[in-house]
């Protein structure tokens, strides 16, 4: 509560200070319409805003002015000096109040009446007759300054509230947080220098790793690297903010609203992680109040009336934010009556907006978007709420003022959906990398519902028409191959064993992307593209990746879009009261249901899988007591492998894992197929004849045995080892060791000394030496490259010219797997 | 203006000239990422420091699609439009001062080469034709599209 005070102080001041030019201006020039508009947007944000704060008298003083202008707005009246004044008087008089409720103290206590209802009858009054008692009044009531607000903060006058608040707020400076304003530009380009300064880093990184441990070095950077990380989120922080912010305040503003209009309505608000510049969170606040309002004011109808429509008593009210790259989306759905198209389209024709033949040519998208035209409202009582027209033409122009932009769409009798799109010229999000036809692309988090990874076959892939379909947790969603959307080639190997990233759009639309790989996800800072590749339509911006290298973000929702993947319906606002009747009190445990090896269905508890796995068969190595896997570096237990090379038949020399974890341990367990994640919902019955298993129930009518994940990492687990590097001695002299030596480090071998003999590492000699070394009986053992002085290669030998690079680093390449594919130790 | 400075480059065979205040840096361009369904000559997009570079490549932005002329290592850094782009040239030859203003010669330069160009140059090392990177940048279809318009 205090924080939506703050905020409703805050902006009042702001929008004060705004407007104080404006006032002189107006008050020098009463007939000028545009400032006229200002102010009486003025007065009508405040009375909306005080309304749900209990300031009665705020709410009076600014509903009064708001009629004496909205009747010089109609022209009805003229603005008399009279009625300027007056108007003013209740401009400083607000200004006073919002210095006292900062301060504080009980505006109705402290000054009763304070002569705000001589205000009040100083603006009606001079409505018909222009006597002095008006003015008088304006005199009494506003103390001398008429048109300066700004010298409320700082001058002597005798008003009681504003000496106290005055003064207070002076006593106590230190107790709000210290601000500066700063501009933008130069944000950005500290942003941009600290972008900079990572890159560096990570190449850095890079060289630091290559020359090996280095301990004088290795502590300041380590150093470095913390300093350089903390400032980057402070730097990210300074701009961004999450919506949720903005979004804390709605339920709470739907409540009293819906309580003062008789209606029932439910907030469903979604994507409050998304993160966007402070700047257009303030920017699109007013504009997403105005619309809220007007959704609930004018778009759902009191629960009698939804009741006789079949519809449910309570009426739903749906908030979602979704980021793409430089644009925001602000889906705002209510499940109202819609939008009345032949009312809007008759209005518009009354006060001239468009001509009557003009109206016959006009589709209904675009005759609904007449609402965002200035001075256009189709409320034919005019509420407290929600106002005279004001609302949506100044949703517009503020958001269009950002270079945004506003839509509107309706069908009749199920509701309106406004769609806002804010761009973002600099921002950081989170993001998916994801590989096809070796070429990586960048997918905004946000939008990822879930990365499945399947066959065609348990996906029930099957094409209708040219749209392809996928069946995802019983419902068909249609999908996209990214490599067709590209134009890129499509691999076979992508074809058979597919990865979906299952993506939601803002407008609540599921849809399957076919992609080769998912690399990894990290926060991404997106720059806007050149105009032509932006023209495309593919693409919301590009990024670079830790190593430096450029990726381009997907403009997901354009994607769709281009493929109609896109409903405007009412898909979104409906399913979450769907989804609610579904769900069960309490949470039940989940687990991942998979066929074992042996074709046993099991399930393992979904809290202990890390990931799933897709290793080659020659990864696993067999030789100890317990089988091993080699993945992403780290040596791996793996357990469940089939005796026979079943998986090898079976998956293309591939095997499927599934990587548990502890905390501290990870192993893997080796599975014929990964089926989908299941509630358990039947009864647990424990198996005490199998130690591994805790438990059997049912899934879906069919026995399932759960793992015992206790017994499973007591029998099995153990902390990763990283895995060695391959090894490789050298001959002993100095071109070797100055020359050879880093080409063979920086391939990532690790040099021994030849006395070591070491039977896995291989062996560089030239030539002469290894014939020598035959001749002597003395053969060397494990993988020999034989190297020759001069390019030309002598007939019937089998070595390499010492400068020839590619071919030297192949035959390391070759050789290593030799040395560990039989028996080696990975 | 006579004094302007001028960075010569090569392009399809023929000499160029480049405003020096425009090129903001000659770089040696490393990896170039391709970006699928982008206009042609466009190759792609590369990293300098933490910026994104749009890559151009001269000869196919004047719908010259020849390979006969080797390929600088090296690209010249432009900014236009709030972007910066990095030419793709034949060769970037010497920064040199212009003698006089560009003038256009009888029977202009040729359909692609009139879009791209201000015209002709004297320098100190002989004519070059000055290019206007806005129309160069904007690639052959503009062309296409204001005949079409027309």
């Amino acid at each position: 509560m205090d924080d939506l005070l703050a905020e409703f102080i805050a902006e009042t001041r702001e929008m004060l200070e705004a407007s104080s030019g404006e006032i002189v201006a107006w008050e020098a020039d009463p007939a000028d319409r545009a400032r006229l508009d200002t102010i009486f947007r003025f007065v009508h944000t405040v009375k909306g805003n005080c309304g749900f704060f209990d300031f009665p008298r705020l709410a009076a003083l600014s509903h009064a002015a708001e009629d004496a202008l909205a009747d010089c707005r109609a022209g009805r009246r003229d603005p008399d000096p009279q009625m300027v004044s007056a108007v003013l008087a209740i401009i400083d008089r607000i200004a006073q109040m919002v210095d006292a409720i900062e301060a504080g103290e009980d505006i109705s206590n402290a000054n009763p009446d304070g002569g705000d209802q001589a205000l009040i009858d100083a603006v009606n009054v001079s409505r018909e007759t222009s006597g002095e008692d008006g003015a008088s009044a304006v005199k009494q009531g506003s103390s001398p300054r008429l048109h300066a607000p700004a010298s409320a903060l700082i001058n002597h006058a005798d008003d009681g509230a504003t000496d106290r608040a005055v003064s207070s707020r002076r006593a106590d400076p230190s107790a709000t947080q210290r601000t500066i304003r700063l501009p933008v530009e130069l944000l950005d380009r500290v942003m941009s220098g600290v972008s900079d300064m990572v890159l560096a880093r990570n190449d850095l990184a890079h060289r630091l790793r290559q020359a090996g441990n280095q301990p004088t070095i290795d502590g300041p950077f380590e150093r470095l690297t913390t300093i350089l990380s903390d400032v980057r989120d402070a730097i990210t922080r300074m701009r961004m903010q999450r919506i949720e912010t903005l979004f804390s305040a709605m339920p709470r503003l739907v409540r009293d609203l819906s309580a003062e209009l008789g209606k029932q309505v439910m907030v469903d608000l979604d994507g409050g992680d998304v993160e966007l510049d402070r700047e257009m969170i303030e920017t699109i606040r007013d504009p997403l109040t105005h619309i809220i309002r007007n959704a609930i004011d004018h778009g759902i109808e009191p629960p009698s009336a939804r009741l006789a429509n079949g519809k449910r008593e309570i009426g739903l009210l749906a908030i979602a934010a979704r980021q793409s790259g430089n644009t925001i989306a602000i889906v705002i759905s209510d499940d109202g009556h819609g939008l009345d198209e032949d009312r809007i389209a008759a209005k518009a024709i009354a006060t001239g907006l468009i001509s009557a033949a003009e109206r016959s040519a006009m589709s209904r998208d675009k005759i609904l978007n007449l609402i965002f035209e200035p001075g256009f409202s189709t409320a034919e009582v005019v509420s407290n709420v929600s106002g005279r027209g004001v609302g949506l033409d100044v949703v517009r122009q503020n958001l269009e003022k950002v270079g945004g932009s506003i839509k509107v769409s309706s069908q009749p009798g199920h509701g309106t959906l406004f769609t806002l799109q804010i761009p973002l010229t600099l921002s950081i999000i989170a993001g998916l990398t994801v590989e096809v036809s070796g070429q990586r692309f960048a997918i905004p988090q946000s939008y990822v519902e879930e990365i499945v990874q399947a066959s065609t076959t348990a996906l029930d892939l099957s094409h209708m028409g040219e749209t392809a379909l996928i069946t995802f947790r019983g419902n068909r969603v249609p999908s996209l191959m990214l490599a067709d959307v590209l134009g890129l080639d499509t691999s076979a190997d992508a074809a058979r064993d597919p990865t979906l990233v299952m993506l939601r759009l803002a407008s609540g639309d599921l849809f399957a992307l076919v992609v080769d790989g998912i690399h990894n996800h990290g926060d991404l800072v997106v720059k806007p593209l050149a105009p032509a590749v932006m023209k495309s339509g593919l693409y919301a911006g590009s990024t670079l990746l830790d190593d430096g290298q450029p990726v381009l973000l997907l403009d997901v929702a354009n994607i769709a879009a281009a493929h109609d993947l896109v409903s405007d319906g009412r898909a979104r606002a409906l399913q979450p009261v769907a989804d609610e009747a579904v769900k069960p009190a309490h949470a039940l445990p989940r687990a991942m249901l998979f066929t074992d090896c042996n074709g046993r269905r099991s399930a393992v508890r979904l809290e202990l899988v890390q990931r799933i796995e897709t290793a080659p068969v020659s990864a696993i190595d067999c030789s100890g007591p317990r089988p091993r896997v080699v993945i992403d570096g780290l040596i791996l237990p793996l357990i469940d492998l089939p005796d026979t090379a079943v998986p090898a038949a079976e998956n293309a020399g591939r095997v499927r894992l599934l990587r548990l974890s502890d905390g501290a341990c990870e192993l893997l367990v080796a599975v014929r197929q990964v089926e989908d994640a299941v509630e358990l919902a039947g009864p647990l019955i424990p198996v005490p004849e199998d130690p591994l298993a805790e438990a059997v129930t049912l899934v879906d009518g069919q026995p399932v045995t759960l793992i015992d994940a206790h017994e499973l990492f007591a029998r099995y687990g153990a902390p990763p080892v990283v895995a060695g590097r391959p090894r490789c001695s050298l001959p002993a002299d100095d071109w070797a060791r100055t020359i050879l030596a880093p080409l063979v480090v920086s391939a990532g071998y690790e040099i021994v000394s030849p006395e070591s003999a070491d039977p896995d590492a291989i062996t560089i000699v030239f030539d002469e030496v290894f014939e020598a070394a035959e001749a002597l009986g003395r053969g060397l053992t494990g993988p020999v490259i034989r190297l020759r002085d001069r390019p030309e290669a002598t007939a019937g030998s089998d070595t390499i010219y010492r400068y020839d690079r590619d071919a030297l680093l192949s035959a390391l390449t070759s050789a290593a797997r030799f040395a560990h594919r039989p028996g080696g130790r990975a | 203006m006579t004094n302007q400075l001028l960075v010569i480059v090569q392009i399809a065979g023929r000499r160029c000239a480049l405003s020096a205040l425009d090129v903001k840096s000659v770089i040696e361009i490393g990896t170039v990422t391709p970006i699928p369904r982008a206009p042609a000559h466009i190759a792609g997009i590369t990293a300098l420091r933490s910026q994104a570079l749009t890559v151009i490549d001269c000869r196919l932005a004047l719908g010259i699609v020849q390979h006969a002329w080797p390929t600088d290592a090296r690209a010249a850094v432009v900014a236009e439009g709030g972007h910066a782009y990095a030419l793709k040239v034949d060769q970037i030859e010497d920064i040199t001062t212009a003698i006089g203003e560009p003038g256009q010669v009888p029977g202009g330069f040729g359909a692609q080469w009139s879009r791209v160009a201000t015209g002709m140059i004297e320098t100190l090392t002989g004519p070059a034709l000055l290019i206007d990177l806005s129309a160069l940048i904007a690639g052959p279809d503009t062309l296409r599209h204001e005949a079409e318009a027309a």
